[in-house]
């Protein structure tokens, strides 16, 4: 395992990222009274049910759509030049400084610790139909990995083919794909915690859980 | 607006959104350019290499090419339609070509669009294959036995399997086959046979699953699936009366991948001049054609579409499906066809002018075949493994240029090109003419021994491809 504590030094080093907030489609932006420096948020409530600070409305076919900042920060570039303008799809509209949450930096993290589990293709995949259902009935960390498992199937132009797990037993502690989504060769599926690195995963998450503070 | 003058605004005033991406994407904008009239191309994010990108920009001026973040989302192409005044909708093949929920949408919207194809009560009608096998039965065309419409309940999946069998076992065939395929999927996916009884819930319900990923629809047909057979296609084209369908002859489609999806077509459907077959091809083939262009005239057909058939051993032909749009193939049989006595026919070009509302301007006597012509399909993908799609870097693509020789793909030529693997692996289409089979499969032989293909993945493994494949098939070309 890497050390832990240089990670979350380099981390506090530089405890933000930039995030590029683009037109999801075409349409004609109409941008909410925002300037470069403002503080926004992102989705709030008990189940992040409230959006997060409105950014701009991109109207297609009559539909507004609402791009609100999927995360909290400071506007740091605004595109004020394609206000009422018709763009393409993926046009950067603005982008946000956001501070690292507490979880975010625990990914990070963990994404050091786990054995990760890799693409060997861009592709999508799905977990097979036994161990979807297993996961579904409870979740991931009720899921054994163990070397040579049929556990994911690897879609790609439409053909399928099942998708053999390598690496160390163990059980999965996070999954790092979507459903319907292309993951590129060599990006993460699954972390995966062999059952006596365990007591030290949970020492990796006690340890940001008491040493990173969240800035407002 | 539009549609209230069609057939008044020339065609040379129409703007046409091509929603479509690739080689056909290519050949639209060559035809709109052919036509006079102008597009309007788009492309998502892994398409930015594609040639269909390039050659937007150099042939079609302001407002050419618009980036939308899906080819499947109608939104985005009505979007983008409004903001560059297109009048029209081109969808290709494959995306929205055959959705009649689309091609309504486009022509009864508030700005109202012409869609290139046919009316969408027709691509409803024909694009049910239950439907259509219904419609065909109604008109005596001899149709595949099975289920008459898509099957989500398991008990009865397997009592139609069940029934299926038996009709088979009663006709004395040896080793019965039930074909289970998912409704809504075409081009071959989504496809599997059961040879013994006992294994039909466990294939059914893979299919099922895989229909429900792939489509959204988890209905299933089942079908007597029919081993010894070649797949014919009859190409026909109506103009909007609907009145005059006229065909430009059959295609053979037979020679395909273990996934049962086309890489080799030939036009004319047999050659009974040179080869010896087993029943009266020429017979076969005017049954077919008469067959189809009965069917159009019963619907009313008023653009391009592909009746698709199975012929048996015996020279049996089964309607397998109607395809209500311009088909991958199209132009092999234009390479054979003359008007007239003209050649150069661009059946795009015909299909996008008489969806504008033009009358077609001949009849069925007006069109006359010449020679035989053959379309490779290059794919990188391994025939030995399974024809499974291969992605990585083609490096070089490079051939002889002949005038019996035309060749079709969205690979640029001068510069490295990474294939995308949101889509099917099709790298270019290579049509090969001769005036007879013998010259034909030498031109082809000769145009896949100068093809250079090279490239390599991301493992640095070499490119693998179905060059072999289509050299070893040339030589099995119209032989049942």
């Amino acid at each position: 395992m890497k050390d832990i504590s240089a990670l979350l030094e380099a981390i506090k080093a530089q405890p933000f990222r930039d995030i590029v907030i683009s037109s999801p489609h075409t349409g004609t932006v109409t941008f909410a009274d925002i300037r470069k420096g403002d503080k926004v948020l992102g989705p709030q409530g008990q189940w992040k049910e409230k959006p997060g600070t409105l950014i701009a409305t991109l109207e297609r076919e009559r539909n507004p759509k609402p791009i609100y900042a999927a995360e909290k920060g400071e506007l740091t570039s605004i595109h004020t030049e394609l206000q009422g303008r018709f763009v393409e799809a993926g046009t950067p509209l603005a982008v946000l400084r956001h501070p690292l949450t507490r979880a975010e930096v625990e990914s990070m993290l963990l994404r050091q610790a786990l054995h990760l589990f890799l693409a060997p293709e861009r592709a999508k995949y799905y977990f097979t139909p036994d161990v979807d259902k297993k996961i579904r009935a409870s979740d991931a960390h009720s899921v054994l990995v163990r070397e040579g498992m049929e556990l994911l199937i690897m879609s790609r132009m439409k053909r399928e083919v099942p998708l053999l797990y390598t690496g160390p037993a163990g059980i999965i502690y996070a999954v790092y794909f979507k459903y319907n989504e292309n993951i590129d060769a060599g990006a993460p599926l699954l972390g995966v915690c062999p059952q006596d690195q365990l007591p030290t995963i949970q020492e990796v998450i006690m340890r940001v859980q008491t040493e990173w503070t969240e800035k407002d | 607006m539009v549609e209230k003058t069609q057939g008044l605004v020339p065609v040379n005033k129409h703007r046409i959104l091509v929603a479509n991406r690739g080689e056909i994407a290519m050949r639209i904008m060559r035809a709109c350019h052919k036509l006079g009239c102008s597009f309007t191309a788009i492309y998502t994010a892994e398409d930015t290499a594609s040639g269909h990108v390039r050659l937007a920009r150099e042939m079609g001026g302001k407002n050419s090419l618009f980036r939308v973040s899906s080819y499947h989302d109608a939104n985005e192409l009505m979007a983008v339609a409004d903001a560059t005044g297109c009048t029209a909708v081109h969808p290709g093949y494959g995306f929205f070509a055959e959705d009649f929920r689309f091609a309504r949408r486009v022509t009864k919207r508030d700005r109202q669009l012409i869609f290139i194809g046919p009316s969408w009560k027709i691509i409803r009608e024909l694009g049910d294959k239950i439907n259509t096998k219904r419609l065909a039965r109604s008109l005596d065309v001899p149709t595949v036995p099975g289920s008459d419409r898509p099957i989500y309940d398991e008990l009865e999946a397997e009592r139609i399997a069940k029934t299926v069998f038996a009709f088979q076992e009663q006709q004395g065939i040896d080793h019965p086959l039930v074909l289970v395929k998912a409704s809504a999927g075409g081009g071959g996916m989504g496809i599997e046979e059961v040879y013994d009884p006992d294994q039909f819930r466990s294939v059914y319900r893979r299919i099922r699953n895989y229909a429900l990923r792939q489509f959204k629809d988890e209905g299933v047909l089942i079908e007597q699936r029919i081993t010894d057979f070649n797949h014919l296609e009859v190409q026909i084209v109506s103009d909007r009366s609907g009145r005059s369908p006229v065909h430009f002859g059959t295609r053979n489609c037979s020679i395909q991948s273990t996934g049962r999806q086309k890489r080799l077509e030939v036009a004319p459907g047999f050659a009974a001049d040179t080869l010896t077959y087993t029943f009266d091809a020429d017979r076969v083939l005017r049954d077919i054609v008469d067959y189809s262009l009965a069917m159009a005239r019963k619907v009313g057909y008023d653009n391009v579409g592909t009746w698709e058939w199975i012929v048996t051993r015996k020279g049996d032909p089964f309607l397998m499906e109607v395809n209500t749009r311009i088909q991958v193939e199209n132009g092999v049989s234009a390479r054979i066809s003359r008007v007239r006595g003209q050649g150069d026919i661009d059946l795009i070009a015909e299909q996008i002018r008489i969806g504008l509302g033009e009358p077609l301007g001949y009849g069925q006597a007006d069109v006359t075949f010449d020679g035989l012509g053959i379309e490779y399909r290059i794919i990188a993908e391994d025939p030995n493994n399974n024809f499974t799609p291969w992605v990585g870097l083609i490096e070089r693509f490079t051939w002889k240029p002949q005038p019996w020789l035309s060749v079709l793909t969205h690979v640029p030529a001068n510069e490295p090109y990474e294939i995308p693997t949101e889509f099917d692996p099709n790298l270019a289409l290579a049509i090969v003419w001769g005036k007879d089979l013998k010259e034909a499969s030498a031109r082809g032989q000769e145009f896949l021994r100068d093809l250079q293909l090279n490239g390599h993945n991301a493992a640095g493994q070499p490119l693998q491809s179905n060059v072999d494949f289509l050299k070893a098939s040339t030589e099995r070309i119209l032989r049942f």
